[in-house]
């Protein structure tokens, strides 16, 4: 007994991981121009290493999405 | 329809008659936002008259339809999904490139490179150091088939500019491109330390953290697939939508959104994916 309205409540709390990450991303973020504004010359450095940690936290919020659209389209 | 043309071919007409006086004259500025103003209002009446006569040929189709799985074709019997087709043609592509460039470009390179030379090395040599760095030992491989690998990434998302679905928005071939990746971890491992050295990692602080670091290596190849699919699915889902939102409008717009989604992002992605393959096989081999 599968409702199409339950399986939109379920989506819908299943994209709820983004919460976590934006606000993750955004933290570090914030540290990453702390740390560039007291050393401007290991900007690269700093950049690379943002960059590669925000693909990782993105993942999480991606597995939410990832489960959402499972949900969305094998449950009939 | 025909009074929209009309004002757009006019409005373009207009703007090359007014001259453009020299620079120093002090009327400079105020001639050149005429000019530009023109051109947008000459641009826009256009961009209405494509939408108004490519409506004249519209389906009645009003629904979205976005399916996980791509669709099946039937060849030779055999069931294939129409993004193994899509990679062959792909692969077919890349190897007739590789094939000419190198009977017809490569022996004409000089000490000093110009032209094409420059932006093959530039690209060769970028992977190349980016490798190098990471996993520094003497292995020439690695570099050669991150670098192919990347050319059939970037060759499969550009293919979404034409209107196909790329291959990576399958999970079954990101999982492919991760189970290498988990091969590799593997062989590189065994040949370090041999297959006991390699399980015997395992229980390296502590013996009874063994399951929880077996799990961990399971994780990896099933995340670096999620991860990839799931931006590449993104990006896929949100044009669709704006096809879907425009219509028959729809003529200039989505191929400069295209021009993010499908040719940044999956760079970065494809980034992430390399450096995290690297940071992987480096921890798989260090003590």
């Amino acid at each position: 007994m599968t409702n199409i309205g339950l399986v939109a409540i379920g989506a819908g709390i299943a994209v709820f991981t983004g919460v976590g990450a934006g606000l993750a991303m955004g933290i570090a973020t914030g540290k990453a121009v702390e740390a560039v504004a007291r050393q401007p010359e290991a900007n690269s450095k700093i950049n690379n290493l943002l960059i590669l940690g925000l693909a990782l936290t993105e993942s999480t919020a991606i597995y939410g999405f990832v489960t959402a659209l499972v949900m969305i389209f094998t449950m009939k | 329809m025909a009074v929209s043309l009309l004002l757009g071919v006019g409005a373009f007409v207009l703007r090359s008659r007014i001259p453009l006086p020299a620079k120093e004259d002090a009327t400079f500025g105020s001639v050149k936002k005429k000019r530009g103003l023109l051109m947008l209002a000459g641009g826009i009446v256009l961009w209405v008259f494509c939408g108004l006569f490519f409506g004249l040929f519209a389906s009645g189709d009003k629904t979205l339809h976005v399916s996980i799985n791509p669709e099946r074709i039937d060849l030779l019997g055999f069931s294939v999904s129409s993004s193994v087709v899509v990679a062959w043609i792909v692969i077919a592509v890349l190897i007739l490139i590789a094939v000419i460039l190198r009977v017809f470009a490569v022996p004409r390179f000089q000490e000093k490179p110009r032209g094409l030379q420059l932006v093959l090395e530039t690209a060769v040599g970028a992977v190349s150091n980016f490798t190098k760095d990471k996993f520094g030992h003497e292995n020439d491989g690695l570099a050669a088939y991150f670098f192919a690998l990347a050319a059939l990434f970037i060759g499969s998302t550009i293919v979404e500019l034409f209107g196909i679905r790329p291959p990576t928005t399958d999970l079954s071939m990101t999982l492919s491109y991760a189970l290498v990746t988990f091969v590799l971890i593997n062989y590189f491992g065994i040949r370090k330390k041999g297959v006991k050295g390699r399980l015997k990692t395992l229980t390296k602080p502590v013996p009874v953290v063994a399951p929880f670091k077996l799990l961990s290596d399971i994780a990896v190849p099933i995340s670096l697939a999620c991860r990839l699919f799931g931006n590449m699915l993104g990006g896929m889902i949100v044009i669709d939508l704006l096809y879907y939102a425009l219509g028959a409008f729809s003529v200039g717009i989505p191929a400069v959104l295209g021009l993010y989604f499908n040719a940044f992002h999956p760079l970065i992605q494809f980034f992430i994916f390399i450096n995290l393959s690297l940071t992987f096989i480096g921890e798989a081999v260090e003590d």
